[in-house]
């Protein structure tokens, strides 16, 4: 077992994020197993805080949101909604002593478009720094 | 509609310490209009609950239900079949919801979840502003559909009282002026006389002086 299987990462992103197809998921999946879960949206706007919390009750670890970056949503501002949804849900773990840093937003940049893969290992690395979620344990 | 607002997490829990058996009980009409307790928002708070419950290794079961309208009894009933096996309600309806919900239930506690604020209007995504209190003697016919009762700081039924600043209230700059507003429609209908009219003190015993209010209609009753 890998350090990473240790926790478990709850991974949304937007389905515009660069080399996030199917084959790109499946490698992800295989190669950090049971400590990621990946959900693709057709746009991070999509994401509610019950998204979240319910990944954070049921299974994850952390919680991480990949947007689009700023300004090139598709469906024109839901990368900015998902922003306040985020702030929303760390206000609403913060209030039962969750640490905030269990969610996590990674906004992509237009200059430098990132990998999904690259972004799943920046999230990864951010999770491990963590305890196991008390909700779990 | 009615708006309210959750109450604070450390609140709720306190309210439901003694429990063990919890529903979770949301509105979906009102409440839910104002994003506080519909189905979405009694989720959450359902899950925050059971979040909170496992950190503290707390052993309560909470789960979650949402009635079309906690006010009616043609919807509370649906919870006839299942409320046995909760030893509470936490109910994110408004103050009429619960009380409507505590009245069908006598044997179980009924707690709420929010604070119930205003007669309102959604005025904007994510903006609610009172606009009602619910007088039992509706003016608006006289000053142009804009309440000077719920939406002048000074609840002045002869204004404008004379210190509003480009139209926005002395008390509260955030506040558009009512009368300001006022002023401005009957300009536009070419009724400014009725400013002329001087409106004697409002009764208000045909909001509260009786005690609960009540309306009974013959020819919508079986």
């Amino acid at each position: 077992m890998t350090s990473e299987q240790k926790r478990t990462l709850a991974l949304y992103y937007c389905q515009n994020v660069p080399a996030s197809g199917e084959r790109e998921r499946q490698d992800l999946e295989e190669k950090y197993g049971r400590g990621i879960r990946l959900f693709t949206v057709p746009c991070s706007g999509r994401l509610e805080p019950i998204h979240l919390l319910l990944a954070l009750e049921e299974f994850a670890d952390v919680v991480f949101i990949i947007t689009c970056p700023e300004g090139v949503c598709r469906y024109s501002e839901g990368n900015k909604r998902a922003k306040k949804r985020v702030e929303k849900t760390r206000a609403i773990i913060a209030s039962i002593g969750l640490e905030v840093e269990r969610i996590g937003m990674i906004i992509g940049s237009k200059e430098n478009p990132i990998s999904l893969a690259d972004h799943a290992r920046a999230a990864m690395e951010r999770t491990l720094k963590l305890p196991p979620s008390p909700v779990h344990n | 509609m009615i708006t309210g607002e959750q109450k604070p997490i450390d609140e709720i829990r306190e309210m439901i310490a003694p429990y063990k058996r919890i529903l979770v009980l949301g509105c979906a009409s009102c409440v839910a209009e104002c994003a506080a307790g519909g189905e979405k928002e009694t989720a959450m708070l359902a899950s925050t609950l059971r979040m909170a419950a496992k950190m503290k290794g707390e052993d309560v079961l909470i789960e979650e239900k949402t009635l079309d309208r906690q006010c009616v009894r043609d919807f509370v009933i649906l919870l006839d079949d299942i409320i046995e096996k909760y030893d509470a309600v936490l109910s994110l309806g408004c103050g009429a919801g619960v009380q409507a919900v505590a009245e069908m239930f006598t044997e179980v506690p009924i707690i709420p979840a929010i604070n119930t604020e205003f007669l309102g209007e959604t005025r904007d995504q994510g903006y609610w502003v009172e606009s009602c209190l619910g007088c039992g003697d509706c003016m608006l016919h006289h000053f142009g559909g804009i309440c000077p009762v719920a939406r002048c700081s000074k609840q002045l039924l002869n204004g404008p009282c004379g210190g509003s600043m480009d139209g926005r209230c002395e008390i509260n700059p955030d506040v558009k002026c009512a009368w300001h507003l006022i002023v401005d429609r009957l300009t536009k209908f070419g009724a400014l006389d009725r400013l002329e009219n001087i409106y004697p003190p409002k009764d208000w015993s045909r909001k509260q002086g009786g005690g609960p209010r009540k309306i009974v209609r013959e020819d919508q009753q079986k």
